[in-house]
C-alpha cells in the first residue's frame, strides 16, 4: 500500500454526503471531513488544509535547524526579532501564563532533560530537578514586542498549543473558501467551521483509554456530536512512569518541576475553538484533583478520565 | 439502418434518463480517475493520431483535433 | 499548591484566543498553489519494412480558478520509412520518379512498391481552456497548430457540457473548424494524369499549393446508470471542403492484357473534392470489485462510400497491492472500400475519381495488446503499453498486409 508521506493527499467520498481528506502532519494523522459532493473542491480545500498543516509545523517545530523556533532557542542571551503570527502567540502565551497563575507555561520544556517519559521508570533526583528550574520560567524571560529575549540556557516550546492552533487556522482558511461545513481533525484535536446541512453535527468518537496498575484496559469510545466549534484533548494516557505504586503522568508542574499530582489521565473539552479548548484542557490537567471542578467553573463540556 | 439507430439511441435517452442514477455520496467510484470516459487520455491521442493514419474512419469520440499529411 | 476555589477565566480566554486568532489572520495569505499536472509519453511505432514513427508528447496541466483550467500540450512525430505509393507489384521491376521529380526509385519484381524517399518531422502543439459557465453548464475552448514540411493545419473548438438530473445525465456539444494547407514537394500533381518516370519529365501540377476547411460537430449524452456504471452515445459529423487528395500516391494503370499499359503506366489519384463523415459510437464503462472494463463501438458512414465497424475493448485488471494493474486491450476494426476505390486501373476505363491507397479498401486491422501500470501516488503514474497491429486485405483487392507494433511509455506527475 502506498503509505501516506506528508506530501500525500488522499481523498475518499463517503455515503452521507461528505468527502474525507487524509494527510500527515504535526505527528498525527490529520483528515478533513468535507460535507459537499464536489470533488474537486474537496480535493481543493485538503491540499490547502495540509500546506497550512505543514506550514505551521515547519514554522514552530522544535525539530527544525531552520525556523524562528531555532533562532530563538539558540540566541544565547540576545534578542531575537519577530514576526507578527510568533508574536501573536507569545502574548498568549503570557495570557495563558498569567491566566493559569503561572502553571501553563512554555519555558518549562527544558524539565524534560530530567524526565523522560519513555518507559523506563527513572525519577530525577530533587538536585537535577532545582537545577533545571532555574532555566524555567515566564517570569525569566523579556517579551517587548517584537524582541524576545531568552537568557542563556533557558527553552521555549510552542507544542502545547501548536496542534490546536494549526487546526483553528485551518479552519479559518476553510471559512474563506467555502461555505460548506468542514471538520477539521488532527489526530483528536478537532474544529467544525458550523452545522451541516441537515442541522445536525458531525459524529466524533473519543478514544478514552483507561489505565490501572495491571495493565491497560482501552474502554468504550464515546460518541459526540460536534455541531460548531472545537475539541481538544490533553492526555498521558500512554507517557507516565510508574514507581512504588505512584502514577506521575507527564504534565509537570513548571514550579515545582514535578509531575502534577493526581492529574487525570485524559481531559477533553469542547469550546469555542480548537485552541481554547486545548488551554482549558490543559489548565485542567495542571490542576490534578481539582480538575473537574475546574472545567466545571469554566461552563463547558468536558470528559475527564482517571 | 442508420435512422434505426439514431432512433433507438433517442429513446434510450430520453426514455430512461430521469430515473437512471445515482446519489451525490454514491459517486465514489465514478470519481476515479480510471473511472473517467477519458481515463487515458495521453494513449487515446497517440491511438487516435495512429488510427487516422492509418484507416478511413475518424469521430466519435470527440470533435476538432489537429490535422496532418497523414492520410 | 493551595486549593483555590476555580475562577471562571472562560470569558478572558475566549477572547484572548479571539484575539490570537484574528490578529495572525492577516499572516496567512491563502496562496493557492495548484500544481501542474504533466503527461509525459513516448511513442514508437514501427511497420515491418515500412513506416517508423517516434513520437514524444509533453502535456500540462493546471487548475487556475474555481473550476477552472488551462492545458498545453505539444508533440513532435518524426517518421521515417517507405510507404506504399499505391501502385500494384508486378513480374518486373519498375521505377517512380520521388515526388520532387529530381530522382528516381526502383522496385525489383514482384514486391509492393514503396515510397522509400519518404520521411518528415511534424509539430503540433494545442491549448485548452475549461471554464465553468454556470453550475451545470461549461465549456471548453480549444485551438491548434501543427507543421511539417508539407502541411500546415490550424484549428478552433470548443464544447459545451451540460449537467442534468443530479448530475447523472450530461448533454454534450462540440463545434470545431479548421483549415489545412498542403504544399507538396514538386507542387500539386493534376489528378489522373501521368506520373514520369524518367528524371528530367516535369508532372503536370494545378500549382504549388492547395487548401482543405474542416467542420465538425459533436453531439452527445453521457448517462450515469449505477454507482460502477457509465455509459455514452455520441454522433459526430464533419465536412471536409477543398484538396481532399494524396498529393503523393498514385495508380497502376493496366492494359487489356492485364500488364502496365506501355505508355504512362501510372496515373497520379484523384478524390472528390468534399467529404460528409457521420458516426455512431457507444461506450460503456463499468467496476467490477476494483476491476474496470471499457467497451466500445462506433459505426462510421460517409459520402465516399466508406462505412466501418470499430470494437474496442480494455480491461483494467488491478494487480494485488493496489498499486498497479495490467489492461489487456483488444480492438477490430472492419472498413468497407470508398466507391472510388481501385486496386488498379483499366486503360479503357479511367473513372473520374480513383484512389488505390489501401486505406481506402475493404480490410480490417486487429489489435492485440497489453498495459502496465503502477500508481506511484496522487497524479503520479508510470505506464508502459506494448501492442501488436495487423492490417489485412478483406475483399477482391490482394494488398499486402501491414503489420506494427506499438511501444508506449508514459509518466505523469505533478510539478
Amino acid at each position: 500500500m502506498v503509505t501516506a508521506t506528508a506530501q500525500t493527499l488522499q481523498l475518499e467520498q463517503h455515503e452521507n454526503g461528505y468527502f474525507c481528506s487524509r494527510f500527515h502532519a504535526m505527528a498525527s494523522p490529520c483528515e478533513l471531513l468535507i460535507e459537499t459532493a464536489d470533488e474537486q473542491l474537496a480535493r481543493h480545500l485538503g491540499r490547502l488544509a495540509r500546506d497550512e498543516a505543514l506550514r505551521i509545523e515547519h514554522k514552530f517545530s522544535r525539530y527544525r535547524k531552520d525556523n524562528i523556533i531555532y533562532q530563538i532557542n539558540h540566541s544565547h542571551g540576545k534578542a531575537v526579532a519577530v514576526e507578527d503570527e510568533t508574536a501573536g502567540l507569545l502574548d498568549y502565551a503570557k495570557f495563558c501564563y498569567e491566566l493559569s497563575e503561572g502553571m501553563f507555561d512554555i519555558t518549562s520544556g527544558v524539565l524534560g532533560k530530567a524526565w523522560r517519559f519513555d518507559g523506563r521508570t527513572a525519577v530525577p533526583d530533587e538536585a537535577t530537578i532545582r537545577q533545571l528550574l532555574n532555566y524555567v520560567g515566564w517570569d525569566k524571560l523579556r517579551w517587548i514586542h517584537p524582541h524576545l529575549t531568552l537568557r542563556e540556557g533557558m527553552q521555549i516550546d510552542l507544542g502545547g498549543i501548536g496542534k490546536e492552533y494549526a487546526v483553528d487556522r485551518v479552519a479559518d482558511l476553510m471559512q474563506q473558501q467555502t461555505d460548506c461545513s468542514v471538520l477539521i481533525n488532527f489526530g483528536g484535536d478537532l474544529v467544525c467551521t458550523k452545522a451541516r446541512q441537515s442541522g445536525q453535527g458531525w459524529q466524533v468518537g473519543i478514544e478514552q483509554p483507561v489505565y490501572d496498575q495491571t495493565g491497560q484496559q482501552p474502554a468504550a469510545n464515546t460518541l459526540i456530536e460536534i455541531t460548531q466549534g472545537g475539541l481538544a484533548t490533553s492526555g498521558d494516557a500512554r507517557r507516565h512512569i510508574n514507581r512504588d505504586g505512584k502514577r506521575y503522568g507527564h504534565i509537570l508542574n513548571p514550579k515545582s518541576g514535578w509531575p502534577v499530582s493526581d492529574a487525570p489521565c485524559s481531559v477533553t473539552v469542547a469550546a469555542a475553538s480548537c485552541t481554547e479548548a486545548g488551554i482549558l484542557a490543559t489548565l485542567a490537567m495542571l490542576r490534578g484533583e481539582e480538575a473537574e471542578a475546574f472545567l466545571d467553573a469554566q461552563a463547558v463540556p468536558y470528559w475527564v478520565v482517571r | 439502418m442508420k435512422m434505426i439507430s439514431l432512433m433507438l439511441l433517442l429513446s434510450f435517452v430520453l426514455g430512461g434518463c430521469s430515473n437512471m442514477g445515482v446519489q451525490p455520496w454514491q459517486r465514489g467510484h465514478l470519481a476515479k480517475q480510471k473511472m473517467q470516459l477519458d481515463a487515458y487520455p495521453v494513449d487515446a491521442f497517440l491511438d487516435d493520431h495512429i488510427y487516422f493514419s492509418k484507416e478511413s474512419s475518424s469521430g466519435g469520440a470527440g470533435v476538432g483535433g489537429g490535422g496532418c499529411g497523414c492520410n | 499548591m493551595q486549593l483555590k476555589k476555580p475562577k471562571p477565566i472562560r470569558r478572558l480566554l475566549t477572547a484572548a484566543t479571539s484575539t490570537l486568532l484574528a490578529s495572525t489572520a492577516q499572516q496567512v495569505v491563502a496562496v493557492e498553489k495548484t500544481p501542474w499536472q504533466v503527461d509525459s509519453a513516448f511513442l514508437y511505432y514501427s511497420e515491418k519494412d515500412r513506416v517508423t514513427v517516434y513520437e514524444p508528447v509533453v502535456a500540462v496541466r493546471k487548475e487556475t480558478g474555481d473550476d477552472e483550467f488551462i492545458g498545453v500540450r505539444l508533440v513532435l512525430d518524426s517518421m521515417t520509412g517507405a510507404s506504399p505509393n499505391g501502385a500494384i507489384p508486378t513480374d518486373s521491376p519498375q521505377t517512380f520518379t520521388a515526388p520532387s521529380g529530381a530522382s528516381s526509385y526502383s522496385i525489383p519484381a514482384g514486391e509492393t512498391p514503396l515510397d522509400t524517399s519518404f520521411h518528415d518531422t511534424r509539430a503540433a502543439i494545442s491549448a485548452e481552456w475549461e471554464v465553468p459557465l454556470d453550475e451545470r453548464l461549461k465549456a471548453v475552448f480549444g485551438g491548434n497548430f501543427s507543421k511539417e514540411y508539407d502541411y500546415t493545419s490550424l484549428g478552433l473548438d470548443a464544447t459545451f457540457s451540460w449537467d442534468l438530473n443530479q448530475r447523472n445525465t450530461t448533454l454534450t456539444t462540440g463545434l470545431s473548424v479548421s483549415q489545412d494547407q498542403i504544399n507538396p514537394v514538386g507542387g500539386v500533381p493534376t489528378g489522373l494524369t501521368s506520373v514520369p518516370t524518367v528524371v528530367g519529365v516535369q508532372k503536370s501540377t494545378q500549382g504549388g499549393d492547395e487548401s482543405k476547411d474542416i467542420m465538425g460537430l459533436l453531439l452527445g449524452v453521457t448517462q450515469v446508470v449505477g454507482p460502477k456504471t457509465l455509459l455514452q452515445f455520441n454522433y459526430t459529423f464533419a465536412d471536409e471542403q477543398g484538396y481532399l487528395t494524396d498529393p503523393y500516391k498514385l495508380l497502376s494503370v493496366l492494359d487489356n492484357s492485364g500488364q502496365l499499359r506501355a505508355s504512362d503506366p501510372y496515373v497520379y489519384e484523384k478524390r472528390p473534392d468534399s467529404r460528409q463523415r457521420q458516426a455512431l459510437y457507444a461506450k460503456g464503462m463499468h467496476q467490477f470489485g476494483d476491476d474496470v472494463l471499457h467497451a466500445s463501438y462506433r459505426y462510421y458512414w460517409d459520402d465516399w462510400g466508406v462505412t466501418s465497424h470499430t470494437y474496442d475493448l480494455r480491461y483494467r485488471y488491478e494487480l494485488a497491492g493496489g498499486r498497479h494493474y495490467l489492461q489487456p486491450h483488444l480492438r477490430y476494426y472492419l472498413q468497407d472500400k470508398a466507391d472510388f476505390y481501385h486496386y488498379s486501373l483499366d486503360d479503357n476505363n479511367i473513372p473520374a475519381y480513383a484512389s488505390a491507397d489501401y486505406r481506402l479498401g475493404d480490410m480490417s486491422t486487429t489489435t492485440i495488446g497489453l498495459k502496465y501500470g503502477l500508481v506511484l501516488g496522487e497524479s503520479h503514474e508510470f505506464g508502459a503499453r506494448l501492442e501488436s497491429m495487423q492490417q489485412k486485405a478483406e475483399g477482391d483487392a490482394p494488398f499486402e498486409d501491414n503489420t506494427a507494433v506499438i511501444f508506449q511509455l508514459n509518466y505523469s506527475f505533478l510539478f
